[in-house]
């Protein structure tokens, strides 16, 4: 757990402190966002936390120890770091650069090795391939996947990162959060990251701190924040498609209806077909092979031997129980379809 | 000419005078590299780098005296022979390293230096694994300068009796025998272009292979 208290930053010479009287208190196991417009002190107080930068007055506590009794070296060690620019060093290939922590703690060289190994497959990287290259060799995503890497190298509790995906493109940096927020369910690092992107800061914090000229203007969760924001800066921060962005926190799970109708087309050839009562019917061939959907009102308005022919009219589409919702509504746009199905897995579990 | 001087010259007086001669480089660029590269890092440390203009000014300025009065001024202050020389040359070969130590440190990029410290490397660490290695080129490149430039004003050290080959070149003249001074300059001139060349081929060398990829 990472507590800040009273902390504030007056850098020499500038009237105005960085950063002012800032309290919070980030806990173990949570993504805490810092986000703000430039100048706003988060930067800073991130790097006040491992010491890069001293704060003038108040303490910062990690499980409850003050940051000021520790070496500054020793612990920086014990603290992941990811910054924008990444920092690779040039002169060392990948492997070495991922080993710069564990060398400095002196484990020896065959759990060195695999440690490295181990940790550019969990960044979708491939070690005999990889190892031996050098930074100038790699993309921009992978460098950040190998800057990421470095950071995790001991394994440690607390990963502070300052805008780590800025420097790439907005598909590669997509991916780079999935892929991050996927491996947080793994490793449940206590993590502090930096941004400008109020998008990111909804995406990938438990927590968000909005900050704004060294102040603590709101501090809580996501759907917090866009609820209810505490005033007409953090509104206009967050923008005036809150409500939509809202969306982006449920995904097709929170949202799909659970009760609907499952029939074999085979059966609409009996007069009497037993249709169930339901909003939505899904239908489906000999196969199994899902074809086509009714709705109620198809039900009362057609006769029972046409109704394979309405179903099979209408697409059907498919999301997953994972899928943000804003991305099925867009698909439902695109088809025109009253109706999609979401899946988990092979398995067909609900309707939207 | 006479092939008599000319042998005379080249197999009798040039070896050992080309011994002299390596020797002052040796010493003098020695001496220099081990004064110069650590006042360069040290004029790059935070708390002494206000120092760096006035001690680069300092250089500078005995720089621009000519090798030859330095040479001169050494004389009564350090009598004749290889001492003096050496400790003349020495004030003129600083700059270029000092100077170089100084750019290549500076030149490497702070997002790394700042990755590196905030990793938990210390001060020291950082300076060996990351600054030195990454400023070298840059540093051997001061050094050749400082190496050639030795090399040719070295030629004045006999000025002072201290030898070399501009023994065989002060001789040539004094005694007309242009053997003796085409065999001593035309040993200076290849001496420079190998130490030239040598220098290269270990900037080459020496620079970072990850940087050699770009």
């Amino acid at each position: 757990m990472i507590e800040l208290k009273g902390v504030t930053k007056l850098y020499q010479g500038q009237a105005v402190p960085a950063v002012q009287n800032l309290s919070l208190s980030i806990n173990r196991g949570e993504i805490c966002v810092f986000v703000g417009p430039s100048g706003c002190g988060k930067s800073t107080t991130l790097r006040m936390i491992n010491r890069m930068i001293e704060p003038s007055s108040g303490t910062i506590e990690i499980d409850g120890k003050n940051i000021m009794s520790s070496d500054p070296d020793s612990l920086r060690m014990g603290i992941g770091y990811v910054i924008q620019q990444i920092g690779l060093l040039p002169h060392r290939t990948i492997a070495e650069n991922i080993a710069i922590v564990p060398r400095l703690y002196k484990w020896p060289k065959e759990k060195i090795k695999s440690r490295v190994n181990e940790l550019l497959e969990m960044m979708g990287l491939d070690p005999a391939e990889t190892r031996n290259k050098y930074p100038s060799q790699l993309s921009g995503g992978q460098m950040q996947r190998v800057g990421v890497a470095r950071a995790m190298a001991v394994d440690p509790s607390i990963m502070l990162m300052d805008e780590p995906f800025g420097a790439v493109d907005p598909v590669a940096r997509n991916r780079l959060q999935d892929e991050f927020l996927r491996l947080q369910k793994e490793i449940n690092k206590t993590i502090v990251f930096v941004t400008h992107d109020i998008n990111e800061a909804i995406k990938m914090g438990d927590k968000i701190a909005i900050l704004n000229q060294g102040q603590l203007i709101q501090f809580g969760t996501p759907e917090e924040i866009l609820t209810d924001p505490a005033n007409d800066f953090v509104e206009n921060f967050i923008g005036y498609d809150r409500i939509v962005k809202k969306l982006n926190l449920y995904t097709v799970a929170e949202a799909m209806k659970t009760s609907f109708g499952l029939v074999d087309e085979a059966e609409f050839s009996g007069i009497n077909a037993k249709i169930p009562n339901a909003e939505v019917i899904f239908v489906r061939d000999q196969g199994e092979q899902l074809v086509g959907y009714l709705t109620a009102e198809d039900l009362s308005a057609q006769g029972a031997q046409r109704l394979t022919q309405v179903a099979r009219q209408k697409r059907l589409s498919f999301v997953k129980l994972n899928t943000p919702l804003p991305d099925a509504l867009s698909l439902m746009l695109e088809n025109d379809a009253d109706y999609v199905a979401v899946l988990d897995g092979d398995r067909l579990c609900g309707a939207i | 000419m006479s092939w008599k001087f000319f042998s005379e010259a080249l197999f009798q007086k040039a070896p050992h005078a080309l011994l002299v001669h390596l020797l002052i480089v040796f010493v003098t660029v020695s001496l220099a590299i081990v004064i110069s590269v650590p006042l360069g890092v040290l004029l790059t440390r935070r708390n002494y780098q206000r120092f760096g203009i006035v001690a680069l000014n300092i250089l500078n300025i005995l720089q621009a005296v000519p090798g030859m009065a330095v040479l001169a001024l050494a004389l009564p202050l350090f009598g004749l022979g290889l001492k003096p020389a050496i400790i003349a040359l020495l004030v003129q070969s600083l700059l270029p390293i000092v100077r170089n130590t100084i750019a290549g440190l500076l030149g490497v990029n702070n997002d790394v230096k700042e990755a590196a410290s905030g990793m938990g490397m210390s001060a020291r660490q950082i300076l060996l694994e990351v600054e030195l290695p990454l400023a070298m080129p840059i540093i051997i490149s001061g050094i050749k300068t400082t190496t050639v430039y030795v090399v040719s004003v070295g030629t004045l050290a006999s000025l002072i009796g201290a030898g070399g080959l501009g023994y065989l070149i002060m001789g040539g003249l004094a005694l007309f025998r242009f053997e003796y001074l085409i065999v001593g300059a035309g040993l200076g001139a290849l001496l420079s272009i190998f130490f030239d060349w040598a220098l290269s081929y270990l900037e080459a060398r020496i620079t970072p292979p990850g940087i050699q990829v770009e």
